[in-house]
């Protein structure tokens, strides 16, 4: 896919004409490492909180309770209720309500969408334009 | 002439929290990313000599304040972001002191470009660079930081807090303005 910078970059380039001294930068490191003041550091506390040793733990009893709580549901569904889960599914199927409509989004491209944008704008800035004729 | 040592950041990071090893480590730092902040600098600022201030700022300021960086963000990451809160800030001071209204574009640091020292750039280049001027100060960013150093989004999204959705939108009416500014002078 074309850059929508391609025409920018193969006119211009990607060198600005800025220059530096020599040894510019050999010689900044240098100057900065020395007119740096004192400070004072805090070491930093590497012992894990209770919560970070926790949180493993935490995780896999929230997902034994999840796995659990769906295998009550469906055990009830699948059981004596089964007319009932028949009869729901009829009733959605009675009419088109329940069908979600979608966009193909993976056919638009975010350069599709910005050009559109674009177009948008430029068509408002006319009729302002319009407008103020 | 002794090899340079290869850098950590890791290591680097760790040495940086301990009071014996944190000037050293901050020496490396400096000698890692001068050169990168420098050219974000430059293209915000435009003259070498403004440059270096803002650099020596940027460094000074992440050294004093490196207690505060408990690594949660890349080093480079908040070395950026102090970078071009540098840059915005002595950009903003120069507009006071030309007279000039925080709204206006940063035109006036072109200006000056022909005659600068520091610039062995072209007619083409010297319109690039106004060209680039004329945008809002958060286009001007992104496009400087994608079109020059082809920074990923995902990235500039830490640095600039922006989503990517809305950096990428920016830097593609960055593009169009700039190519609308040049196309008016052709």
């Amino acid at each position: 896919m074309k850059r929508e910078d391609s025409t920018l970059l193969n006119k211009y380039g990607k060198d600005p004409g800025f220059k530096v001294p020599e040894n510019y930068f050999e010689d900044f490191n240098k100057r900065m490492a020395d007119i740096l003041p004192d400070v004072e550091i805090t070491p930093v506390d590497v012992k894990p909180t209770m919560w970070q040793r926790l949180k493993p733990l935490a995780y896999m009893a929230a997902m034994f309770a999840g796995v659990w709580c769906m295998m009550t549901v469906f055990s009830h569904f699948t059981g004596s209720n089964i007319d009932g889960v028949r009869a729901v599914a009829e009733k959605l199927n009675e009419d088109n309500r329940n069908v979600d409509d979608f966009i193909m989004s993976g056919s638009v491209s975010d350069y599709d969408i910005l050009n559109y944008e674009d177009s948008v704008m430029m068509s408002n800035e006319e009729v302002m334009l319009n407008d103020n004729e | 002439m002794a090899a340079r040592e290869k850098y950590d950041e890791a290591l680097v990071v760790e040495q940086l929290h301990n009071q014996a090893t944190c000037k050293a480590a901050f020496g490396k730092v400096i000698e890692h990313y001068s050169s990168q902040l420098y050219w974000q600098i430059r293209r915000m600022v435009i003259d070498h000599d403004d440059a270096n201030d803002v650099l020596q700022n940027t460094f000074l300021k992440a050294w004093t304040s490196i207690d505060n960086f408990r690594g949660d963000a890349k080093l480079s990451t908040w070395l950026y972001k102090i970078a071009i809160n540098e840059s915005i800030t002595f950009v903003n001071k120069k507009k006071a002191i030309n007279q000039l209204s925080i709204d206006d574009d940063e035109s006036f640091l072109v200006n000056q470009l022909e005659s600068d020292e520091w610039f062995d750039g072209d007619e083409a280049q010297i319109n690039l660079q106004k060209a680039i001027a004329s945008l809002p100060e958060k286009q001007r960013l992104v496009f400087n930081l994608r079109y020059y150093d082809e920074m990923k989004y995902d990235e500039m999204s830490e640095i600039l807090g922006t989503s990517e959705g809305a950096l990428k939108a920016s830097y593609h009416h960055a593009v169009k303005k700039i190519e609308q500014f040049l196309g008016e002078r052709e």
